[in-house]
């Protein structure tokens, strides 16, 4: 009897022991991790979130990816990068409290008003590489002015270096509700499955819960008014109509579904610039008549043509954004 | 289009990221729904005198009418405009123009 309840008992602390230690393989972060020193120059912060490593296995949605604004998110369509500088020189040097009267005034935290969203992983480099981005941005605007292609090239490709890559998305934003789900490692690739990965620096593979919901793209894709910064920037509002009017009004698709699966274009999330998701996204009927209208005492009868168009936005938010 | 407001104060539309905050105005086509625009284009006439009489006579019962649907990004047609939608289409009038 009491051999038996022994037995019960370490089998029972057995079973605790084997579920406390699988524990972490089932979590899908883990505790915060340590900071990693701050990258000094932007090589080093776009080396560190490089992307050319992870095209050696994953080449299709590599390629696709590089085609889209994610991979060029200071370049954008050559109209981000001229932005941050107007929001820089109209913006933060008339304010009276930015603490920025002059480009070496810049910091990561004056910079955040942009890369909040274009750049989010700013928050692991230091000021001189705030000041460093915006000195290249001027310096290749100013060689487009004077024609000069080849400065104009080499800093377009060094601005375009910096983007919002794979380790972006499946590492550094992968975890929303950290509380809950963890940190995410440094280790890590986080996306729809687990296991061992193959790859020297991130050598494991997690769920990141929400990364196919669409409030994973609503952590950029907008809600209006930055908040939680000291100056809030406002861009896009996409997200805010995504779920103050698109789900009232009975719309239940994700971003992923119709900017991924549906449009087939995978990693190179579109919006305007495809056809097809602009065939996606609306529908417009019209229709035509014409008669001879009364119109005042001074012209009388004249003859008009009647043009009625409906357009119904078919799309999961406004059309269009900004 | 959003029409953020100047700082989210006032009732001036903000420019760029910096001055943006909240919403005046939407323009933009709401997701799910249907907006309807009418436009109206008086056929072109010639005003000339018959009898001694003001008379008007059509230049032509027909009308080609071209329906584009663009999305201009910056506000300006700048070569970074997107055809969203195309139609041609004939509109024709009948009947007699009596009060002319």
């Amino acid at each position: 009897m009491i051999g038996r309840r022994l037995f019960t008992i370490s089998l029972l602390f057995s079973l605790c022991f084997y579920l406390s230690s699988a524990l972490p393989l089932l979590a899908k972060g883990g505790p915060k991790p340590a900071p990693q020193p701050k990258a000094k120059t932007l090589e080093e912060l776009a080396e560190r979130y490089d992307s050319e490593s992870c095209a050696e296995c994953h080449e299709e949605i590599y390629d696709q990816w590089e085609n889209s604004l994610h991979a060029r998110s200071i370049l954008g369509t050559g109209r981000t990068a001229p932005t941050i500088l107007t929001a820089i020189d109209k913006g933060l040097k008339n304010f009276p409290f930015s603490g920025v009267k002059k480009d070496d005034d810049i910091t990561v935290e004056s910079l955040m008003f942009c890369a909040k969203c274009h750049l989010p992983q700013l928050d692991e480099a230091t000021d001189d590489v705030a000041r460093e981005i915006v000195a290249t941005i001027r310096t290749w605007q100013k060689a487009n002015k004077e024609g000069n292609d080849d400065l104009a090239d080499e800093m377009e490709e060094k601005i375009e270096s910096l983007n919002i890559g794979c380790m972006v998305c499946h590492n550094k934003v992968a975890i929303i509700h950290k509380w809950a789900d963890g940190y995410p490692q440094p280790d890590t690739v986080y996306g729809s499955q687990e296991g061992e990965h193959d790859h020297p620096d991130f050598d494991k593979m997690a769920k990141a819960p929400a990364i196919g919901e669409s409030i994973f793209c609503g952590q950029c894709h907008g809600l209006g008014p930055n908040f939680e910064l000291d100056e809030p920037s406002q861009c896009a509002t996409l997200y805010g109509s995504y779920l103050y009017a698109y789900i009232p009004d009975g719309g239940s698709e994700s971003c992923q579904e119709c900017h991924m699966k549906k449009s087939g274009l995978g990693h190179d999330m579109e919006a305007y610039r495809s056809e097809n998701m602009r065939k996606m996204a609306i529908d417009v009927h019209v229709d035509s008549m014409a008669y001879y209208w009364r119109k005042n005492k001074e012209e009388g009868v004249i003859p008009l043509a009647v043009v009625k168009m409906e357009i119904t936005n078919k799309a999961g938010h406004v059309i269009p954004d900004g | 289009m959003p029409h953020p407001a100047r700082f989210g104060r006032g009732r001036e539309m903000g420019r760029g990221p910096y001055e943006k905050s909240g919403l005046l105005r939407e323009t933009s086509l709401p997701p799910l729904r249907t907006v309807k625009e009418e436009f109206e284009i008086p056929f072109p006439y010639k005003k000339s005198k018959k009898n001694g009489k003001p008379w008007r006579e059509l230049v032509s019962d027909t009308m080609n009418v071209d329906i584009k649907l663009w999305y201009v990004p910056f506000g300006e047609f700048d070569g970074n405009e997107v055809l969203f939608f195309e139609d041609k289409r004939p509109v024709k009038l009948t009947g007699e123009w009596v009060w002319r």
